[in-house]
């Protein structure tokens, strides 16, 4: 699981560059499914019986947020705009990796502690990175519209913890990946379609057009939640270490979600649940609300310090994951067809 | 050209004020086979005395510091989490999300805080402030972390060194190149004899440059340094203070010290001389060790040179090969005019 992560976490594919990530979804999955992508740059594995009634879609969003070059001035500082939920207090003096013709180191600007207070006022409309190099060298490297991507190393805490950009939700999709895995030699009484889906920190764009596409049975959607932290208030998080948080909510499927939690329960997981009164804040909502409807339901890799360079998931929760919805496929889902 | 290998070795060598070791240990070993005679000094200063192909009738010291800026365990947190402060100066923008190696075995740890979809509008536009935050080791609880973590550990930035295309991306700049520069001129062979001294603590006050030039005891003094750089797009003119890629940075006045004039003039001078890029500070900004030097026992004329750094007391800060190897040149130069006058 740990070396899975390692690949996915490092690599770009910041929200609209998703096939940036084929390569990396391609090797993983050799021997085990079939790769594909389609109109919105989702990357779709399919495995099981391709002809059978009952079709389960298990959902991860590959995309990461990240910056998007806008402007370069005439003294090679490159204007950046966020896409995604760029949290603005993880940019100040950080290094990123400016993803153009050739990738180059550079840091978020800031003034230095000898001439401010650091409190300036945070703003999306005031990035700007700095590579050192003059703006000639930068023109020559950089196109308005390459990624940026805050600079990040794979790092491991105690108690198999794992701090790295990307996990929202590169982890999920590591779930996926792991889970296609343990099906490997399994004959399947579904046909089951992994979908690393596109444009989740944006829009949910590949949640809705994948949906509609495969027009799956029933749809499992593995994001990342909330962590107990300081801060974060006890009914919005789960422990790191629970297993998982599995979602209730008016959107979601009682039927999937009950499999959920009774798989969980056999695999004697002491998941912590989150409960909506809306919408899930993940792909689910538009899954569920895609074609004529999908069953759906959600469970959630606790996370903490979600969306900056240092994200927390722990390895044994993403593990046991990929076991019960392992479990849940090979059992034909939550009903049969 | 300076050794950028040592500049690598030095600058991901960890130290805070107060637990240079590390960094003392790598000088030492690489000055010994060159100098005449080094000592470490009850506050932790390493100092050195260098002969030269004359001796002087001044006594000259150089001096750079070895400590940076980072932070300290204050407290372990029930949740197993690490409370901390800063040592030095860093501001608040810089501290939020960064990874941190913890202690002297080097345990990771990141800087964590409430993510930013909980918060309400106001507080996403704010960075937030040290004593909100706290360090994650991956710990269940207060007494796993305690195995691991005591209350007075050093905990110092986990952040990438790049050297590429002629500039340098790293934490600790400031002052790693001071000692590189040092180091380089022990190395090498001497005009005259000189004092060098590898000081301790100067992020919290300048308190080793003031034990070690008491010891020493100069006539005159040259501080090698790296210097807040804002040439960023939105600082104009005076506020920019100096520029990367403009060279060396000759200071006449910063907060701690006016320099002496004779001696600014005179490393300006060697700078045309050498046909090498010098510049001043546009603002009184900043401080060092010449504060401390000059004003020990009864005064030494003191000079600063300086390259000019962005980003300074970060996890990241940014200068380029240019200026630095401008500031080497001014450096040996000016320390041999000193002498000569």
């Amino acid at each position: 699981m740990k070396e899975i992560l390692k690949k996915l976490c490092i690599e770009k594919g910041v929200s609209g560059n998703e096939t940036e990530m084929l390569n990396a979804v391609q090797e993983l999955l050799d021997g085990i499914a079939e790769v594909e992508t389609d109109n919105s740059g989702n990357i779709i594995a399919v495995m099981g019986d391709k002809n059978a009634d009952k079709h389960i879609m298990l959902d991860a969003h590959i995309d990461r947020i990240g910056l998007v070059v806008t402007y370069i001035n005439d003294e090679g500082f490159i204007k950046a705009e966020p896409v995604g939920g760029i949290d603005l207090r993880t940019l100040p003096s950080s290094a990123v990796r400016i993803l153009g013709r050739e990738e180059i180191l550079g840091v978020v600007c800031t003034v230095p502690p000898h001439l401010s207070k650091g409190d300036e006022e945070l703003s999306r409309d005031s990035i700007w990175v700095d590579t050192g190099l003059p703006a000639e060298k930068v023109r020559e490297l950089v196109s308005l519209g390459d990624s940026i991507i805050l600079y990040s190393e794979f790092k491991e805490l105690l108690n198999n913890n794992i701090a790295v950009s990307a996990l929202d939700n590169r982890s999920g999709c590591a779930v996926l990946i792991r889970c296609a895995e343990l099906l490997k030699n399994e004959k399947l009484p579904c046909r089951v379609s992994f979908v690393f889906s596109s444009q989740e920190e944006t829009s949910e764009l590949g949640a809705g057009t994948s949906a509609f596409r495969l027009r799956p049975y029933e749809a499992v959607v593995v994001d990342v939640g909330f962590a107990k932290q300081s801060g974060v208030p006890d009914e919005k998080s789960g422990r790191i270490g629970c297993g998982g948080i599995i979602s209730i909510s008016p959107v979601l499927s009682k039927q999937v979600t009950n499999r959920i939690i009774e798989i969980s329960k056999r695999l004697s997981m002491e998941c912590d649940y989150e409960v909506c009164g809306g919408g899930t804040g993940t792909n689910a909502d538009k899954i569920s609300a895609s074609g004529c409807g999908v069953r759906t339901g959600v469970i959630s890799i606790p996370s903490k310090n979600m969306h900056t360079q240092t994200e927390i998931v722990s390895l044994e929760d993403m593990e046991k994951i990929s076991e019960l919805l392992s479990i849940y496929v090979k059992e034909g889902g939550a009903e049969n067809a | 050209m300076l050794d950028y290998e040592l500049l690598k070795k030095l600058c991901t060598a960890d130290g805070i004020s107060g637990n240079e070791d590390e960094v003392r240990n790598i000088i030492i070993s690489e000055i010994t086979p060159f100098a005449d005679s080094v000592t470490v000094d009850n506050s932790g200063n390493v100092i050195v005395f260098k002969k030269g192909k004359k001796t002087p009738d001044k006594k000259l010291l150089i001096s750079a510091h070895m400590d940076e800026v980072g932070f300290i365990v204050t407290y372990i947190n029930p949740d197993g989490t690490l409370k901390f402060e800063t040592v030095g100066g860093i501001n608040d923008s810089a501290v939020f999300a960064k990874s941190l190696k913890i202690g002297k075995s080097k345990l990771r740890g990141v800087v964590s805080s409430k993510p930013v979809h909980l918060l309400k509008a106001d507080e996403k536009k704010k960075c937030p402030s040290v004593g909100s935050l706290c360090v994650d080791i991956g710990a269940k609880d207060k007494e796993e972390a305690e195995k691991y973590v005591s209350p007075g550990d050093m905990m110092t930035f986990d952040s990438p060194y790049e050297n590429k295309n002629g500039r340098v991306i790293s934490k600790a700049i400031d002052d790693r190149f001071g000692c590189l520069v040092l180091i380089e001129m022990i190395k090498s062979e001497l005009e005259y004899d000189m004092y060098f001294s590898f000081t301790v603590q100067e992020e919290i006050g300048l308190r080793g440059a003031r034990t070690a030039a008491f010891s020493i005891s100069p006539d005159c003094a040259i501080v090698v340094e790296a210097t807040t750089a804002s040439d960023v797009p939105f600082a104009e003119n005076e506020k920019r203070v100096c520029l990367v890629g403009s060279g060396a940075v000759i200071s006449f006045m910063d907060r701690a010290t006016i320099y002496d004039k004779e001696y600014y003039k005179l490393a300006m001078d060697c700078a045309e001389k050498l046909g090498v890029k010098a510049q001043t500070k546009t603002m009184i900004a900043g401080g060092n060790d010449a504060g401390a030097i000059h004003s020990s026992r009864g005064g030494v004329r003191t000079l600063a040179v300086s390259v000019p750094c962005r980003y300074i007391h970060s996890s990241d800060s940014l200068a380029v090969a240019e200026d630095m190897e401008a500031v080497y040149a001014v450096v040996r130069a000016t320390a041999k005019r000193i002498l000569e006058i």
